[in-house]
């Protein structure tokens, strides 16, 4: 039981440094990007490539591969994304036009990950050795993945709270029209927070592919535990994301080794069902932990 | 009089601010009252509540005999109240005739075909928009926007029609035209409850005023009288002028 | 009145050329004019519903899954209308829960919903499979040609597009287009907007999972991984985009050559196909973001503006 919680919080460390990313895409640039389990698991491939061909381990992996994935993300902003953020100040349809471009988006991604790396399941072993925890047998790398979400989340949390650049970029998720008026420029920090999603969405893919086998169509799957999350947790609201996160990896750890593997995807259904008829605004409600 | 509508210790709060505070005041069926007080002081909240755009946070809304307080707005419009809007309304992409048979289509004893459109028209000729029908709402200049909305409530045939500023913002000639059109309603039995700022058309229309400030009713009762009242005065106008 | 009765006319005549057109074609030549009407009513189904509420459905191929599923179980113990009718009824089942759960709250929670439910179906299933019946895939011996297939569809396209028709000229039509412009004035009117779009859904959805029941015998031998495929839910999606997804016969215009592209691709480029459609995709948000029949339909009123200004 207390093996199966901590392999559960361990998971949902990684679930929610990725629902974090999408929330702050979500919140704060306006974007839904149904792309985004695709940049998870293109890192995760990254990571791979580095440990098997250059024998760079994953923790040398993320140095190389967050500051790749931040130009890629303020690049697919500028280059996809403004142009729709700037049509839809007339007409209002930024949400289904980037559902729709970032629904293309993870058809390309996910083809070239299929012509690159075919379709088979990928793995690599890098400390799989077990560690004693509380007298629970956990793997290093997944305590490694831990200890890396946990660091990478305090330092964003650190950032959105208690710096000026933090501070503008909440202005933003509770007010995107009064931002402009205290001298905030939406779209620059607008594209920054996508950029910055999108590194923490490669950050949850190199750590997932410490500790576990990903193949090419997989991205869809965490888009979604993401999404649930993010709702779960509260559109845009980081610490929400952050609890939901950890809630979710035990529900499943508990669902994967108590009932069945297969209805993992069942239970965080089920538990999605239940917010949004209980609680759409999410379980923190939507004013909580900003 | 038969009480038409009841508003019971009615309470409103958007997070730590309380909009309105404890209101309650009735209109009797077939009166004209004006709901008045300075801007922000509650008044269109209290037409949003009773048409249905937000739920109170507590207290009732007596509609002849029935609680319809939180009820979805198509439920309150089914109940028999109509309404305008502040900022003048209207579903652009549809012709001015299609503008009024929208709410003929979809009130209880609805219209379709033919029926709703010769309604339609015959409803436009009241407001003064005779044989406009098939212009497109998008066209039509702001007074006879509001002609039109006021055709599209009249339309949904209500027991209580709800007026919010429907006169302001209009020259002094459509202003005559407008109060001339409330009156022949009020005169035909239409029960209507009103928020308007300007103080010529309430003494026309209005036998009755009930006053906000703040959030809570300051006053009640016959308009002249509320209009001399030197608290209403203090709420209007500030301290130095009472 | 006269245009009415010609235009309904030139369908029945279209219809009839249609229906004959398999006698001519050779087995190849059915096999795609079948998909390409299967095609066609998912796209003009999928647009009945998204394409005046803006709800981007993602769960075509969850509704069309269950349809083939429903029919790959029951084929063996009931005539084959009663499997039709209690695969529609299972659409329409799964369609009013997600509906309810979904519709009365913003476009983005019906996206995300949408998005996962067919995997949550295949999952369901497949565990329901291994772990009650004991057997994953099933086998459909039914006596049905693909030229029935195809008649079938054809009826149910005829159906679709006649429901798309007397919707835009009903109550509903109208309420449609009044939440289109002003949800606030919709429900001040007496609309019920959850209503509205939940019958929508659910017409919508019934329709797709009956496209899956009827081309189910297609396949004699049915998995979930086959019948829950996301593709399906993509391209229809991208195809009544295509055509233009507000009007009438949009959906069924973009359906028809992107289907042959589609089949042209696949035949050809099997390995770049997805990134192919991708790009398609992306593509069409940014050139013609509400169809290719609405911007005719633009480029046709300034073309004439310009006319009369000369």
């Amino acid at each position: 039981m207390l093996s199966t919680l901590i392999t559960g919080l361990v998971l949902g460390g990684t679930y929610a440094l990725v629902a974090m990313g999408l929330t702050l895409q979500y919140g704060i640039s306006r974007i839904m990007n149904l792309a985004y389990g695709e940049t998870l698991i293109f890192a995760a491939f990254a990571a791979f490539l580095l440990f098997t061909t250059f024998g760079i381990n994953p923790i040398l992996g993320l140095v190389i591969i967050l500051p790749v994935a931040f130009a890629v993300g303020y690049v697919i902003y500028g280059v996809m994304m403004q142009p729709l953020v700037t049509r839809s100040k007339k007409s209002g349809t930024l949400e289904v036009d980037s559902i729709l471009a970032t629904f293309g988006l993870l058809f390309v991604i996910q083809g070239v990950m299929l012509v690159a790396f075919g379709s088979n399941y990928t793995s690599y072993n890098y400390l799989n050795v077990g560690i004693n925890v509380l007298g629970a047998n956990i793997a290093a790398n997944r305590l490694l993945a831990f200890a890396l979400a946990v660091i990478i989340g305090a330092t964003l949390f650190y950032v959105l709270t208690r710096t000026r650049w933090g501070t503008t970029i909440r202005a933003i998720a509770v007010n995107p029209n009064a931002a402009p008026l205290v001298g905030i420029d939406v779209n620059r920090t607008a594209r920054f927070a996508f950029a910055l999603g999108t590194m923490l969405a490669a950050s949850g893919g190199v750590m997932i592919s410490m500790y576990q086998t990903f193949n090419a169509s997989m991205g869809v799957v965490f888009t979604m535990k993401a999404l649930v999350i993010v709702i779960m947790g509260g559109l845009g609201n980081l610490m929400g994301a952050l609890v939901a996160g950890l809630l979710l990896g035990v529900v499943e750890t508990l669902v994967a080794t108590y009932v069945d593997p297969g209805l993992t995807l069942a239970a965080t259904y089920l538990i999605f069902l239940a917010v949004l008829l209980w609680k759409p605004a999410g379980l923190f409600g939507k004013a909580a932990g900003r | 009089m038969t009480t038409l509508l009841k508003i019971q210790n009615l309470k409103k709060q958007f997070g730590g601010l309380t909009a309105v505070n404890d209101v309650s005041f009735s209109v009797a069926e077939g009166e004209t009252v004006a709901l008045l007080g300075p801007n922000g002081s509650g008044k269109t909240t209290v037409i949003n509540m009773i048409s249905g755009a937000f739920a109170p946070t507590s207290g009732r809304i007596v509609l002849a005999g029935e609680n319809i307080a939180g009820l979805a707005p198509n439920r309150i419009a089914h109940k028999g109240i109509a309404r305008t809007f502040q900022l003048v309304r209207i579903l652009p992409s549809l012709s001015v005739a299609e503008n009024v048979m929208a709410a003929l289509a979809f009130r209880p004893n609805h219209l379709w075909g033919t029926e709703a459109r010769d309604r339609a028209e015959h409803l436009l000729l009241e407001v003064g928009l005779g044989g406009r029908g098939h212009e497109h709402a998008n066209d039509l200049t702001y007074i006879d926007q509001k002609r039109m909305e006021l055709a599209r409530a009249l339309a949904a045939e209500p027991r209580l029609l709800l007026l919010d500023e429907w006169l302001s913002g209009l020259n002094p000639t459509e202003l005559g035209v407008g109060i001339d059109l409330i009156t022949s309603l009020g005169q035909r039995g239409m029960t209507i409850l009103l928020v308007e700022h300007i103080m010529e058309a309430v003494r026309a229309l209005c036998s009755r005023a009930v006053v906000m400030n703040v959030g809570t009713k300051i006053a009640d009762g016959p308009t002249a009288d509320v209009l001399a009242d030197p608290a209403v005065i203090v709420a209007y106008l500030g301290d130095g002028h009472a | 009145m006269t245009r009415t009765i010609l235009g309904f006319a030139l369908v029945a005549l279209g219809l009839a050329a249609l229906a004959w057109l398999p006698t001519q074609v050779g087995a190849y030549g059915v096999g795609l004019l079948l998909g390409m009407t299967g095609y066609v009513v998912l796209a003009s189904a999928w647009a009945l519903f998204s394409g005046p509420t803006r709800y981007v459905s993602l769960a075509t191929v969850a509704f069309f899954g269950i349809g083939a599923y429903t029919v790959a179980v029951l084929s063996e113990t009931l005539p084959y209308w009663a499997v039709l009718l209690v695969a529609a009824g299972i659409g329409l089942a799964v369609a009013l829960v997600v509906g309810l759960a979904t519709l009365r709250l913003a476009g983005v929670y019906f996206v995300i919903f949408t998005f996962g439910l067919a995997e949550l179906i295949r999952q369901l299933v497949t565990w329901y499979e291994v772990n009650v019946t004991g057997t994953l895939g099933r086998y459909i011996f039914l006596p049905i040609s693909p030229e029935q297939i195809y008649w079938q569809l054809l009826a149910l396209a005829a159906l679709t597009i006649g429901i798309g028709w007397l919707i835009a000229r009903s109550r509903l039509g109208l309420a449609l287009k009044v939440i289109g412009d002003d949800e606030t004035v919709a429900a001040h009117t007496g609309i019920d907007i959850s209503g509205v779009k939940l019958a929508l859904f659910a017409v919508s959805a019934t329709i797709i999972t009956l496209v899956g029941a009827i081309q189910a015998p297609r396949w004699t031998y049915v998995e979930p991984s086959i019948v829950f495929n996301p593709t399906i839910s993509f391209l229809t999606l991208i195809m009544a985009l295509l055509g233009g997804a507000n009007r009438l016969w949009g959906p069924a215009l973009g359906a028809i050559p992107l289907f042959l592209l589609f089949e042209w691709l696949s035949a050809n480029f099997p390995s770049h196909y997805s990134i192919i459609l991708g790009l398609m995709f992306i593509a069409i948000v940014f050139v013609v973001p509400r169809g290719v029949l609405a911007g005719v339909e633009d480029l046709w009123k300034r073309l004439r503006r310009k006319g009369e200004a000369a």
